[in-house]
């Protein structure tokens, strides 16, 4: 029987070269290896274009190719007869390979001479099983059972936090998986930030990436997962990359410095991108084409949680403030720069944006009117802050700014009073200095 | 009229590299095989590579039919790859010789790819890949040597008749 392409996707992850066998015009021979064959679907796969190169010259003449491919557990060899249709030099497809190649250039040492020029798609005609006498690799851990604890641990989150939380601790009991950022898509659409990390010596909390930057950035920019198995030395894969300017203040991204296999998973809700999920891994191949598919449909769930979260009415009744003495000792210094909404206190960068703003309004109110107890309804009808229409990420804003000051600055804290209703706790008087 | 391999091709040739040889049906479709084992004729003019039948059954048809020929040495270590072509490949009947070096290249080659990190199925793997009655032998004469180190200068003709 003709093996299917799907069941072939472990020979396509570069472990073991492939080679590409075309035809010259004159009827010569030529034999290539091929850096990258890329599963697209049942019927199509996509090879690498990174010079103008016999091979190439040979299959815009004449498009018929046969390609070997290997499966890396047991050497079994297939061939596939295989047609040229186009080629394809942006979009995410091409993305996709551009940062698998990196990952595969840097595995090889060849990382300054492979840079993707086009994604040449090829329709598979035939699947020969050259290798009937070998036994098969040994099966990767069920992905599907995988999803499954993984879903067990996550169990029900009626609380963003939680859910943050929980989202990255199920990866390893499900999955293995010990490092891993929880990032969310911004107001401006431009950039993610760090909502929640695992695995990291420090949390990372705020940290952001931009859109079409890194593995993280370039899943978001095209909304494809992206999975790379092996280390990348290039930078541009690397998850931490920034978005601001080198002398703005930042918060680094708690990534490791060499990861080996790297994954970033799109959050999708139904066409709305929320954020990526990252994982990554001290190990090769750490993630398999499965797994892939696990954790595709695991960020879908995982969006759609998002989602039903925000969608939650809040708590109609205010909360009655108790009273308190006020804060004694050395007041903090908290400076407010309105180009970029970012906070400072005692000079140590604390966050910016839309958080930076919200805790800005709710220092003032509270400076002039003694108000600490505050409701997501009012801030979302609050002209001061930079929210988007409807205000739909305000809750997750509110929990990066809780998490930033539990880590920066405890003095200051916001405590959830209710759904949707926050009262601020402050233990130390404030100075504060909205800088022009 | 064949080239005469450098001194230096010829022992690259030799070492525990991946070799894949290819051909042209006589319906136009281009096939590969991969190859285990290649000798190089004293002179430097013409080499025998070694194939598993059963496996290169394409390859072999394509060869007999007329085809031209493509091999392909690479070095996994250092990617470094030469491709060798002529129009035209004899089948030889396997000799205790070529036996022999099918032998050698198996352990070099595994003893290459486990030196890389590849794993023991895979080199168990390799060395199935033959069996020892299905030995093919093919013998050529190359006319053209191409430098296909990956890169931009890969295609650039090193050595032509």
């Amino acid at each position: 029987m003709k093996p299917a392409l799907e069941s072939l996707r472990a020979c396509l992850d570069g472990a073991i070269p492939a080679v590409i066998a075309t035809c010259a015009p004159d009827g010569t021979p030529n034999v290539a290896y091929a850096s990258q064959v890329h599963y697209v679907d049942a019927e199509h796969v996509a090879l690498s274009y990174q010079f103008f190169s016999k091979t190439r010259e040979n299959v815009l003449a004449h498009p018929y190719a046969q390609v070997q491919v290997v499966e890396p557990g047991s050497f079994r060899h297939y061939r596939l007869r295989v047609q040229y249709l186009r080629t394809e030099t942006g979009g995410p497809l091409f993305q996709y390979m551009k940062a698998q190649l990196a990952g595969i250039a840097a595995q090889s040492g060849m990382g300054k001479v492979f840079v993707l020029r086009g994604a040449d798609i090829y329709r598979v005609l035939d699947i020969e099983a050259v290798d009937h006498r070998l036994p098969p690799a040994p099966p990767p851990p069920d992905a599907l059972l995988r999803l499954r604890r993984t879903l067990d641990h996550l169990g029900a989150c009626d609380e963003l936090a939680q859910l943050a939380d929980r989202a990255l601790a199920a990866l390893t009991p499900g999955f293995g998986i010990r490092h891993a950022l929880l990032t969310m898509l911004d107001e401006t659409g431009a950039s993610l930030y760090t909502l929640a990390s695992m695995g990291y010596g420090h949390s990372g909390i705020g940290a952001e990436v931009a859109l079409g930057k890194g593995i993280i950035g370039v899943a978001a920019h095209e909304r494809i997962l992206v999975r790379i198995n092996h280390r990348t030395g290039d930078y541009a894969y690397h998850a931490a990359l920034r978005t601001a300017a080198p002398h703005e203040p930042r918060i680094p991204l708690p990534v490791l410095a060499e990861p080996h296999s790297q994954i970033a998973v799109p959050l999708m809700h139904a066409d709305r991108l929320l954020g990526v999920l990252y994982a990554e891994s001290e190990h090769d191949a750490f993630f398999s084409h499965a797994d892939e598919d696990a954790l595709a449909i695991y960020g879908r769930h995982l969006a759609a949680l998002l989602a039903q979260l925000a969608a939650l009415p809040d708590d109609a009744e205010p909360l009655p403030a108790a009273a308190t003495p006020a804060p004694t000792g050395a007041p903090l210094a908290v400076r407010y720069f309105p180009d970029d909404h970012s906070v400072f206190i005692d000079n140590d960068y604390l966050i910016k944006g839309v958080a930076g703003s919200i805790l800005w309004t709710l220092l003032n109110e509270h400076a002039q009117s003694g108000r600490r107890d505050f409701c997501n309804r009012e801030l979302r009808r609050d002209r001061r802050l930079p929210l988007p229409d409807g205000g739909d990420n305000l809750e997750t804003r509110l929990l990066l700014l809780q998490r930033r000051l539990a880590e920066r600055c405890p003095a200051i804290a916001l405590e959830k009073t209710g759904r949707g209703r926050f009262r601020l706790v402050l233990d130390r008087p404030l100075a504060l200095h909205a800088m022009s | 009229m064949s080239i005469r391999l450098s001194a230096e091709q010829a022992a690259f040739l030799q070492g525990p590299l991946s070799i894949n040889v290819g051909a042209v049906g006589r319906d136009g479709w281009p096939c590969v095989c991969r190859a285990q084992g290649v000798l190089v004729a004293r002179d430097r003019r013409a080499l025998t590579v070694l194939l598993a039948a059963g496996r290169g059954r394409e390859v072999l048809d394509a060869l007999d039919a007329g085809s031209g020929i493509a091999a392909v040495f690479s070095h996994p270590a250092t990617h470094a790859t030469l491709q060798l072509k002529a129009p035209c490949a004899a089948r030889v009947a396997p000799n205790s010789a070529h036996h022999a070096c099918h032998a050698r290249y198996a352990a070099a080659f595994g003893g290459e790819l486990a030196a890389l990190g590849y794993g023991d199925e895979l080199v168990r793997g390799l060395t199935a890949l033959t069996a020892a009655g299905d030995l093919a032998a093919l013998r050529f004469a190359p006319e053209v040597v191409f430098d296909q180190t990956p890169g931009p200068a890969a295609g650039r003709v090193l050595a032509t008749a």
